[in-house]
């Protein structure tokens, strides 16, 4: 037998135990997903996350996502650096004014084709600011057209799935 | 010489000349000629401003008053200094107390007090769309919705601090970030690839809460402080919970303190895991990063089994809880638990015994000692520069005197004493956990309050720091609300930490300290 030189810890490579999570239900929902992504984007979704004044809760959600119980970039689905490279704008938080000025930008900084989402419910439609503030606009549709609107405070990353799950059905629709 | 108002004697027990009306504070007032000198005597030794702030016709006085809330170290007692002012502007404390910088900004921006001899007097939370001489938090403004320009010009926007010299360069960065994070600006000055300056403007989420919260009950206003800052909920909504409770003198059932005190350790364990994560993801080792990012899912996932939310919204309320902990969810945790520590251990192990990563972590973004009491710095981050504070001991609230709890100090105040100083303080709120489930006590989880006015002080250890919430009910409704996060004061810290370190080493050093935007701009 030939005798293989191997000083420590330089050739053998670095492995962690498999983790496997039991959660059937979010794999087909996530293959489900994928497969729809594949028909409509070309095997890959871009999503540029936007905060126009959240409680923070509804970003670390969309980080969630990325996480390795959910990891969403195996079916598909990346978060973008930047706005130019997105296919769908996912913003959290009802629009503060000091945020506004951004939030146009960053939508006119898309290319078309390019959908908008509202994550949460003060996305959605102003949430607790919804009777009128100083500080705040409201939901997002007062700023930038919105296609897709999550509720919940926050939702769930699966929610979040799920919607989008649904968005991509309703994309597939209008396709045929 | 002036002669001063000795505020030292203050702190003493001794010393009470004005006996509290609830909770740990005391109120006194100060000679408005001596006013300066009394401050500034005893700056600079171990007072420190933790809060600064501004309501009109406070008790009995028309007009304008500021409070002044002082801490001193290694004492309980809290003093809050009442400034009536006649006129709309003030003396600035800021070259003594360089905490109350931001906290004067604040004041002239929310009621239009100014501070004529202040070093900075640019705007804070009102950004150039809003109109000039505009002051929300004053009551003639009856909250509503406004309209602001669309465009700003050129001339109008606001003036970063201008660095020139041979090769130096500013970096723009924000409020836009390229990852999945909250809004905010950075302005570097750089040489080379060393920072010699930063300058971070926040408040482009100003939500305009304190305000939101006026003319509201406590139980409509209690969402309020939940949504401050989303992953600090359970901390604020105790916070603010407390006040109301201090305020209406009511005494909260034992089983009601035990599972807030279970869900506030939750939160900090959670919270501590990310900013690990973070921290070990931003020096490019994600397979070293997932063992947390594993835990701190199945954290938010028992979170939702014990309160029916991730983030464990919904469940505090002024007078104890609204709902009770299924007991199932608790033999759930208590059967989690049991292998926590050393899964975390594990994880901890794959870190420490990859050198590329501690290498990282050593010697970057080191937060003197000598700032933290100038700055108000509280949490892990002051801990991890050697200062042992901590508000769950220091001003114990609920039923934190009775735990065994310690102070976990590192001296370095380099991001890697932050990472371990997170990593033991997971490992103690494990332990309380375990401690309380094992004696949580039977009965009721919440009491029927009277109804009854007045204004109380409370201060709670989130995960990030002290947090500081004052509430004034009147006619049973919030006159002032007036909130005071961690991360309002330690967000200055980093502008000191990244000093000579290079811009790469920037987001390692702003996810050591993970401060929470939303909790600073309310």
């Amino acid at each position: 037998m030939q005798k293989i030189f191997r000083p420590f810890g330089l050739f053998t490579p670095k492995v962690t135990g498999q983790i496997i999570f039991h959660d059937e239900e979010y794999e087909k929902l996530g293959l489900q997903l994928k497969d729809n992504i594949s028909s409509i984007f070309g095997r890959s979704l871009a999503i540029r996350e936007l905060d126009s004044g959240s409680d923070n809760s509804t970003e670390i959600e969309m980080v969630n996502l990325t996480t390795p119980y959910y990891d969403v970039e195996r079916f598909g689905i990346t978060f973008v650096a930047s706005p130019r490279h997105a296919d769908i704008l996912a913003v959290t938080g009802a629009v503060t004014h000091n945020m506004e000025i951004a939030v146009r930008k960053t939508y006119a900084a898309m290319p078309k084709p390019k959908f908008v989402i509202a994550v949460g419910d003060d996305a959605c439609n102003g949430g607790i600011f919804a009777g009128g503030t100083y500080a705040v606009n409201g939901g997002v549709e007062k700023v930038i057209p919105v296609d897709l609107k999550i509720p919940g405070n926050p939702p769930t990353p699966y929610d979040i799935l799920q919607a989008l799950h649904g968005f991509m059905a309703v994309l597939a629709k209008g396709k045929k | 010489m002036k002669p001063i108002v000795d505020l030292n004697y203050y702190f003493e027990e001794t010393g009470a000349a004005a006996k509290s009306k609830t909770g740990p504070e005391i109120y006194i007032s100060v000679p408005e000629e001596v006013f300066n000198s009394s401050l500034a005597h005893i700056a600079g030794k171990d007072v420190v401003l933790i809060g600064l702030f501004c309501l009109q016709n406070f008790n009995g006085h028309t007009g304008f008053t500021l409070l002044y809330v002082l801490e001193k170290r290694s004492y309980s007692r809290i003093v809050i200094i009442e400034r009536h002012l006649h006129e709309p502007y003030a003396a600035s404390i800021a070259a003594f107390f360089p905490s109350a910088s931001w906290f004067e900004r604040e004041i002239t921006d929310g009621f239009g007090v100014t501070f004529p001899d202040a070093f900075d007097k640019r705007h804070l939370f009102l950004h150039e769309v809003y109109p000039e001489g505009f002051h929300p938090l004053c009551k003639d403004f009856k909250n509503r919705t406004l309209k602001t320009r669309e465009t700003i010009h050129p001339d109008s926007e606001y003036a970063f601090k201008k660095m020139t010299g041979e090769g130096v360069y500013q970096i723009p960065v924000g409020p836009v970030h390229a990852g999945i994070i909250e809004p905010g600006h950075f302005r570097f000055s750089v040489i080379g690839e060393t920072i010699f300056n930063l300058e971070i403007r926040m408040f482009y989420k100003h939500r305009g809460l304190e305000k939101l919260a006026e003319g509201k009950t406590p139980e409509q206003a209690i969402c309020i402080a939940e949504t401050i800052s989303g992953d600090e909920s359970v901390a604020n909504a105790v916070a603010f919970a407390m006040a109301v409770e201090n305020i209406r003198r009511a005494e909260i059932p034992k089983r009601a303190w035990q599972i807030r005190t279970i869900l506030l350790e939750m939160e900090r364990i959670y919270s501590h895991l990310g900013d690990m994560g973070g921290m070990i993801v931003d020096v490019a080792f994600p397979k070293g990063a997932s063992h947390f990012f594993i835990l701190r899912e199945e954290i938010f996932r028992l979170n939702q089994t014990l309160t029916g939310s991730r983030f464990m919204k919904g469940i505090v309320w002024s007078g104890g809880l609204t709902i009770d902990i299924q007991p199932h969810a608790i033999t759930e945790l208590a059967h989690y638990l049991e292998d926590f520590t050393p899964r975390l251990k594990s994880a901890l192990d794959i870190v420490n015994a990859t050198s590329s990563v501690i290498d990282r972590l050593e010697t970057t973004g080191v937060i003197k000692k000598d700032l933290i009491n100038l700055l108000n710095l509280t949490g892990p981050a002051a801990r991890a520069s050697g200062e042992p504070i901590d508000n769950r001991l220091d001003h114990a609230y609920g039923i934190y005197p009775i735990l065994e709890l310690q102070k976990r100090i590192a001296e370095k105040g380099d991001v890697l004493s932050r990472f371990n100083i997170k990593a033991q303080e997971i490992n103690d709120s494990v332990s309380i956990i375990r401690a309380l489930i094992s004696q949580l006590a039977d009965g009721p989880v919440n009491v029927k309050m009277d109804n009854g006015d007045g204004w109380a002080l409370t201060l709670v250890e989130a995960a990030r720091g002290q947090n500081l919430h004052w509430l004034y009910l009147r006619n049973g409704v919030i006159e002032r609300y007036k909130v005071r996060t961690a991360s309002f004061c330690n967000w200055q810290a980093i502008e000191h930490a990244v000093l000579g370190n290079i811009v790469p080493d920037f987001p390692l050093i702003n996810k050591s300290l993970n401060l929470s935007y939303a909790g600073t701009d309310l």
